[in-house]
């Protein structure tokens, strides 16, 4: 077992569940698609971090490279996205996007679960700790489809953040979300630039980069549901939990 | 942005940490926004093994 591999992701895992839980517990008091939402993909970024903390311990077996694939390399990051277009778009193109990503994931999903898998990369023994790929993937046009969903949630989580900041920095009111949108914005960004580094070589920065952006982006969302008082001025018009006000 | 909102934001200002950080982090976000975005690129053209 490498400690590494397995101690990481599952700190990740660990830090990812608390903070879904807690993004629950406020959707049930406040309700609000985008809590939803976003509980769903941080359930999903816990469910990778398991998925990997498992592989660092055992090595992959189907069912686990499955869920790991489907939930932490394909569509965490799309869901979460999907969580700040409904805090961002109107609520009728949210609804549609939202649609075609219910459709896309379900597909996505069929296509994982129905995939023809390498059995020489399923092997208990087989696991370095320093690179997680699809490559186990055999079967056609399955892992073509994970770059649109990550392309799709990283322009609508790290650029939806990035907007709010622009919004509110513009207007210089509600610093507390400038600073937690930029917190969430950056710990978006760390595990895209880990999966490019491990590619790269560089072992173990996708698990370092997962925990660190697991921990930003949900000290950001904290950050941006906290107030901090006489530092930062208020709108009256600025209801959105953690977005910028609907334009 | 309307005339009032512009007018109240030249009155209003962030502490001066956070005036000269800001800006700097959000560029840093915007660049790394295209550097991913172009790694993606890369990737669906074939140039790196993806996910």
């Amino acid at each position: 077992m490498n400690i590494l591999s397995t101690l990481l992701p599952f700190a990740s895992c660990c830090v990812s569940f608390v903070f879904a839980f807690l993004v629950f517990r406020r959707y049930l008091a406040r309700r609000g698609p985008h809590l939803l939402l976003w509980g769903i993909g941080m359930t999903m970024y816990g469910i990778g971090g398991f998925c990997e903390a498992y592989y660092g311990a055992f090595g992959w077996n189907p069912l686990v490279f499955r869920l790991w694939y489907l939930f932490g390399a394909m569509l965490v990051a799309a869901w979460l996205g999907q969580g700040t277009v409904y805090l961002l778009a109107k609520r009728k193109w949210a609804d549609i996007l939202m649609i075609v990503l219910g459709l896309a994931s379900v597909y996505g999903a069929f296509r994982v679960f129905g995939a023809q898998l390498d059995p020489a990369m399923m092997g208990s023994s087989l696991h370095t700790g320093s690179e997680l790929s699809g490559r186990a993937i055999t079967s056609g046009g399955v892992r073509s489809l994970t770059p649109f969903f990550n392309l799709y949630g990283t322009i609508t989580l790290v650029g939806g953040a990035a907007y709010s900041v622009w919004i509110f920095w513009r207007k210089r009111i509600l610093l507390h979300r400038v600073i937690g949108n930029i917190l969430i914005a950056v710990g978006a960004l760390l595990p895209a630039f880990g999966g490019a580094f491990s590619r790269f070589g560089i072992s173990g920065a996708l698990y370092i980069t997962e925990l660190l952006g697991a921990i930003l982006i949900f000290a950001g969302f904290i950050r941006a549901t906290t107030p901090m008082g006489a530092t930062s001025a208020t709108a009256p018009g600025a209801a959105t939990p953690t977005g910028a006000p609907k334009q | 942005m309307t005339d009032n909102d512009q007018r109240h934001a030249t009155e209003r200002k962030y502490p001066e940490l956070y005036e000269k950080l800001v800006p700097v982090a959000l560029g840093v976000i915007l660049v790394a926004i295209v550097v991913v975005l172009i790694i993606a690129a890369a990737i669906a053209l074939g140039l790196f093994s993806g996910k």
